[in-house]
């Protein structure tokens, strides 16, 4: 009887482990099929995710496009540059999520020019929160230099927080790759995305600056700041990048400070005698009009910037600003 | 037959086809000579490496398919792979052999007890997996440096063989050399000699590969035990265990390396391979406990991503890791990369050298070239390192694609690099020699050195003319060396932008080449210079793919006057070097 | 497994059949390696190395190909003849005897764009020794070269040596190049056939592109040695686009010569339409009728000349448009 038991125990055991080899062998050969692999790795590394901007523009009213208002408070000029395209109501709907993206590329004083004004930022979250009644407001950008310097040194996250927005730093997570359709130079680019993702609007505020390179430094290259990587590779095709920037990144409207220009020593400036009063502040929903406008506070003409042009061509405005009836007002 | 006079054989025959494979890499049409396929068995048989780029990549790159049949026998049969196949393991089997010969059989039972120390081996394994595993977090393939297929391989190719070879030079014309190979010898050498301490040292304590088929034979249908409980525990079975099993008690089915010597020494064919437990009980399981296991799992997790810190494979890349041409992208080019050096063995101008820490930890035995090494560079009209690569670290490309004609013309060429010209060192550019060696020699066409021709006066290169006879300017100065200016490469100018080639001169004379025709002859009393015609050379960055034939024909041999580095290498974005360049979209 | 006698044999059995997988094993890997295919590992093996090489031979290194910017690496001095007269590309290769090391061969495929410009370069470096082959256009050989024209390209065949072995090698060579080159459709030359045949030295016409017996003024011309009872006479023909510019490059040639020491004559035949000079002794005849500017160059007999300079006229004249 025992050795009969035995026996059994012994069958029973053999054939569970035969069973449990056989499932191994077949789970083996599962993993090695649904894995298998007859091309091997391409040449390419694959984007995880290619990304587009969202449109953020909104409808064009004839006669409300660009707006240039002159007088030397930034906060009293602008609010009277967006009143007169209709007023932030026109651009922002209760509820929505506004992005704002200023100039905060180095970690450079308020006074010398090279960022964008804080006031001018403060004012203009200021606005789409108590007029435009925007559920949040995000103060965003990705500088050349230590984000959190930049923020600090230039005041613009502190005033950004005092009216209420919420500042967003450019981490690693928030890059995707993106392809301009249409682009030559921004094709499989790493581009500062997460916040834009998320809002419905999204406003540019820049000064304006001299570049070096490109001539000058406005509403369109604001934008170069949304690249990532090894952006500085494309200062190459300064111009075709501007005017890549230009297709890849629609705004709904975006506000020129010409209050103090740098006329010289651009982008960083990084003297008092690099800056000329012009007082004088743009808001447009067509950046190229908004840069052609700007370039006269340059002292500089349309053909001294190719951008223009090249950015014209490529559909994203247009450099006869007089066609668009801009509104002209003076704010003492 | 007895089966392990069968499993001796098994041994030998799996050695000596092992050492024909290491022989057989060579570039050449002789029958011993590279056939590609076979070449790469014993690493397309290990499912360490299957296993392995399984984790890191998600996929199982076709050629590895080779292990699934050694994991389903193992699975079957148990760990046959370590004592008929590896021949690393023979290797081990062999020295542990000749340690213990002279040992008495008490003795020898000693040293194969079962140590604890052999759980050591599993959480290798386990770190090497958890380093594997998560993609996401950041995930490199270190098992190849302590697999023993890759080990072994590495060892042999470029330890044992250029050693061997470089007094008859039969497999390699010329002698071999590999950057760091007293790092490789050390590790085997240390392997191989602990086996005279205890036998099968590396497999019982160290081998991540013995741990993966310990973990996966526990349901093996046949497995060593003992057909009958009554046993006088003379304990001979133990005498010649490999496994360090102990097949006399409870035997230790992960250990047990099938080496059927106990079944041969039993006096009394109590020990069969049986489908039935042994009668003296069996474990099947791996001694971990779960406390170690943990351990091992963090330490996997966490050493990458803290190796990473030093960013060596972001912003802060070492420039001189230039890759073979077919590389995939760094980080990509990590989680396949098994360090088996065939790539370095196989290539046929020996440029492709183990690299070192300098590059990152990573960066350990991989593939970068060293330019100063070998024949000539990167040859232009070879793919050999991508096509015996086993993993596709190195992806197997087609001259086309290597050139960028054909179907790839608008990707354009692959880039390894570019070679950047230093002016401080180069001939021509500082010292008024003429050389252009490096623009013969670059291989693409059009070619990607370029020359712009400058006339320099020598130095103390200001003469009085004394006296003008036809060709001949006699001058005040005295002290040339005799037709020091006849190599074709002087000047002579006499002002007003006019210049003859200088065709011969004596200690005070300079004949000028009569093909020259000057619109207003030199007179006595002017001043008339000897120039050197230098050409200076240019690289265009559009056209230089990196090969680095340039760096090596420099004659500035110490530090070169040309040097390669991985800036724009195409195979990775943010080392572009040019605007639209670099991975095609 | 405990009965001693059927244990060993089962061992037997069991290690006989391991044993015949080795074999197997050891088999398969056998096959494999006789397997020579090589392509795998970069050795390019394209159609036009296997199929030019003659038999007996074998192409010494792959075809290296030159631009204008890098001609002269190859060719020097002679470079400029090339590049000003529309050279696109030079294609060499080496070919090698595999028995005997010290025959070999050069081919050097000038592609020149057009067959007027190969032919240009081909007929103004002909050698002294040429031996014209008839059975082809355009193609002379020397003791240790074949030269000729192929479509738009200037083929040269040079040999290391005057061995009868490698000369037909090398004329197996130039075989294999006419067939393998596809050749241009624009490979007519009309003005060839307007020269008059009679009296016409074989293989005597050359093509000046640039300019002509030293005037910078007269580019695009063919000149044709004649010999008419044992005087050599030279005639030349260039077609312009219209009349009036053609009566203008004669012009220029014409005042060339008085600049540099002609002095008008007489002609002998007073039929003559044309500018005689005298120059240095020589005679030179200058016309223009219809497209074309003609004349005869540096002839010693005046009358030889002035006749060839008649029918040549003549010739011209009746040309269509």
């Amino acid at each position: 009887m025992d050795e009969q038991k035995n026996q059994n125990f012994a069958r029973r055991e053999f054939l569970t482990r035969t069973g449990k080899a056989a499932l191994s062998v077949a789970a083996a050969g599962a993993v090695a099929w649904t894995l298998y692999d007859r091309k091997g790795p391409s040449r390419d590394p694959k984007a995880k995710r290619l990304v587009q901007f969202p449109d953020f523009s909104v409808p064009k009213i004839d006669g409300q496009t660009i707006s240039i208002v002159k007088g030397p408070d930034r906060v009293k000029t602008v609010d009277k540059a967006i009143d007169l395209l209709g007023g932030i109501e026109r651009f922002v709907k209760p509820g929505e999520t506004v992005a704002i993206k200023p100039n905060v590329a180095f970690a450079s004083s308020p006074s010398l020019g090279a960022t964008t004004n804080p006031e001018l930022v403060a004012e203009v979250v200021r606005l789409c929160y108590s007029r435009g009644k925007a559920k949040t407001v995000y103060v965003t950008d990705n500088p050349i230099n230590d984000p959190a310097s930049c923020f600090m040194l230039s005041g613009i996250g502190r005033a950004a927080t005092a009216a209420g927005a919420k500042v967003i730093m450019p981490k690693d997570q928030l890059f995707e790759i993106t392809t301009l359709k249409g682009g030559t130079l921004i094709r499989n680019w790493p581009v500062f995305f997460g916040p834009f993702e998320k809002a419905d609007k999204l406003i540019g505020i820049a000064p304006v600056k001299h570049h070096l390179r490109s001539g000058a430094s406005m509403t369109m290259k604001n934008f170069y700041g949304l690249l990532g990587g090894r952006r500085n590779i494309f200062h190459q095709n300064i111009n075709t990048i501007i005017a890549e920037l230009s297709m890849m990144v629609k705004p709904t409207l975006v506000i020129l400070d010409g209050t103090q220009v740098m006329m010289t020593n651009g982008p960083t400036g990084g003297s008092l005698s690099d800056l000329r009063r012009a007082d004088t502040l743009i808001a447009s929903c067509d950046m190229v009009a908004a840069d052609t406008y700007g370039c006269s506070l340059l002292d500089l003409k349309v053909s001294d910037l190719p951008y223009l042009a090249k950015a014209e061509n490529a559909g994203s405005g247009t450099t006869d600003y007089q066609l668009l009836k801009p509104k002209f007002a003076t704010v003492s | 037959m007895r089966i392990v006079q069968t499993r001796r054989i098994s041994q030998v025959f799996f050695f000596t086809l092992f050492l024909w494979f290491c022989i057989v890499s060579t570039i050449g049409e002789q029958f011993w000579q590279i056939r590609a396929w076979p070449a790469n068995l014993f690493l397309q048989l290990d499912p360490l490496v299957a296993i392995g780029t399984i984790l890191t990549t998600h996929t199982l790159y076709w050629p590895l398919l080779w292990a699934l049949a050694t994991v389903v026998l193992t699975i079957i049969f148990g760990r046959f792979f370590c004592s008929w196949v590896c021949p690393f393991g023979s290797i081990h089997h062999f020295v542990g052999f000749l340690g213990s010969r002279k040992k008495t059989t008490p003795q020898k039972i000693q040293l194969n007890k079962y140590r604890k120390a052999q759980c050591i081996k599993y959480f290798v394994l386990i770190v090497f997996l958890f380093m594997a595993a998560f993609p996401s977090l950041a995930s490199s393939l270190q098992t190849g440096l302590l697999d023993p297929i890759p080990l072994v391989t590495r060892s042999v190719n470029l330890v044992l063989l250029p050693i061997l070879d470089s007094s008859v030079n039969f497999v390699s014309v010329t002698s071999r050399f590999y950057v760091g190979a007293w790092l490789i010898f050390a590790i085997f050498l240390a392997a191989v000699l602990f086996n005279l301490l205890i036998p099968r040292f590396y497999c019982r304590f160290v081998c991540p590969l013995g741990a993966l088929f310990g973990i996966i034979d526990r349901f093996a249908i046949w497995r060593i035990g003992k057909n009958q409980s009554e046993c006088i525990d003379c304990k001979l079975c133990e005498k010649s265990c490999e496994g360090g099993c102990e097949p006399a008690g409870n035997i230790r089915i992960s250990e047990c390396v099938l080496c059927f010597n106990c079944l041969d020494d039993c006096k009394h064919e109590l020990i069969s391979y049986q489908s039935q437990p042994s009668l003296a009980g069996e474990i099947t399981n791996p001694d971990m406990s779960r406390r170690s296991f943990v351990l091992s799992l963090a330490s996997g997790i966490l050493a990458i991503p803290a190796v990473r810190l030093s960013n060596k494979i972001g912003s802060n890349w070492f420039h001189k890791v230039i890759r073979p041409p077919g590389a995939l992208t760094e980080e990509e080019f990590l989680k396949r990369c098994i360090k088996c050096g065939q790539c370095m063995r196989i290539c046929p101008t020996n440029v492709i050298q183990p690299g070192g820490i300098e590059g990152g930890l990573e960066n350990l035995w991989t593939p970068v070239l060293n330019n100063r090494i070998g024949s000539s560079g990167c040859q232009l009209n070879c793919t050999a390192c991508g096509q015996i690569c086993p993993t596709s670290a190195i992806r197997p490309v087609t001259l086309d694609e290597k050139h960028g004609k054909g179907d790839f013309a608008e990707a354009g060429p692959i880039k390894m690099g570019t070679a950047f010209f230093d002016r401080n060192r180069c001939l021509p550019w500082a010292m008024d020699k003429p050389c252009i060696v490096c623009e013969e020699n670059c291989p693409v066409s059009p070619k990607a050195i370029y020359t712009q021709e400058v006339f320099n006066t020598i130095r103390d290169g200001i003469l009085t003319v004394k006296k003008v006879a036809g060709n001949t300017i006699e001058t005040n100065e005295t002290d040339f060396i005799l037709d020091k200016f006849a190599t074709g490469d002087y000047y002579c100018a006499i002002g007003n932008g006019q210049r003859g080639k200088i065709t011969a001169n004596t200690e005070n004379t300079i004949v000028i080449s009569s093909d020259t025709w000057f619109e207003k002859a030199p007179a006595k009393g002017d001043k008339i210079e000897i120039q050197v015609r230098l050409q200076r050379p240019y690289v265009d960055i559009e056209k230089c793919t990196g090969c680095g034939v340039c760096e090596h024909e420099c004659p500035v041999s110490g530090k070169k006057a040309i040097r390669v580095s991985a800036e724009g290498e195409t195979r990775s974005f943010d080392r572009t070097l040019l605007l639209g360049s670099g991975p095609a979209a | 497994m405990a009965n001693t006698g059927r244990d060993k044999s089962l061992q037997s059995i069991i290690s006989l059949c391991l044993l015949a997988v080795l074999c197997l094993i050891a088999i398969a890997v056998l096959i494999k390696q006789s397997d020579a295919d090589m392509t795998r590992f970069g050795v390019e093996i394209t159609e036009e190395q296997t199929s030019i090489a003659p038999d007996g031979y074998k192409t010494l290194s792959e075809i290296k190909t030159y631009t204008a910017e890098n001609l002269y690496e190859k060719i020097n001095g002679k470079a400029p003849l090339y590049t000003e007269s529309g050279f696109k590309k030079l294609s060499t290769q080496q070919f090698i005897s595999s028995t005997d090391p010290n025959l070999w061969a050069e081919l050097y495929i000038f592609d020149m764009g057009q067959a007027k410009n190969a032919f240009s370069v081909y007929s103004t470096q002909i050698r002294a020794e040429a031996k014209f082959l008839p059975e082809f256009e355009f193609t002379y050989k020397t003791a240790n070269a074949l030269y000729f024209v192929h479509g738009g390209c200037y083929v040269e065949l040079v040999g290391s040596s005057e061995a009868a072995e490698l000369s037909s090698a090398i004329a197996e060579i130039g075989r294999r190049v006419r067939t393998n080159l596809p050749v241009d459709t624009d490979s007519q030359i009309p003005e060839l056939a307007i020269f008059p045949k009679e009296n016409l030295v074989p293989g005597g016409i050359k093509l000046y592109l640039a300019s002509t017996f030293g005037c910078e003024g007269l580019t695009d011309t063919f000149s044709a040695r004649y010999m008419l009872e044992d005087n050599e006479v030279i005639a030349f023909l260039s077609k312009k686009t219209n009349p009036s510019q053609a009566q203008a490059v004669a012009q220029t040639y014409y005042k060339f010569l008085i600049d540099n020491g002609g002095e008008d004559k007489i002609p002998k035949d007073q039929s003559l339409q044309a500018k005689v000079l005298d120059f240095y002794g020589t005679t030179e005849i200058v016309f223009a009728t219809g497209q074309f500017v003609g004349g005869i160059h540096e002839a010693e007999n005046q009358q030889s000349a002035e006749q060839l300079a008649i029918t040549l006229l003549d010739t011209l004249s009746k040309v269509e448009e």
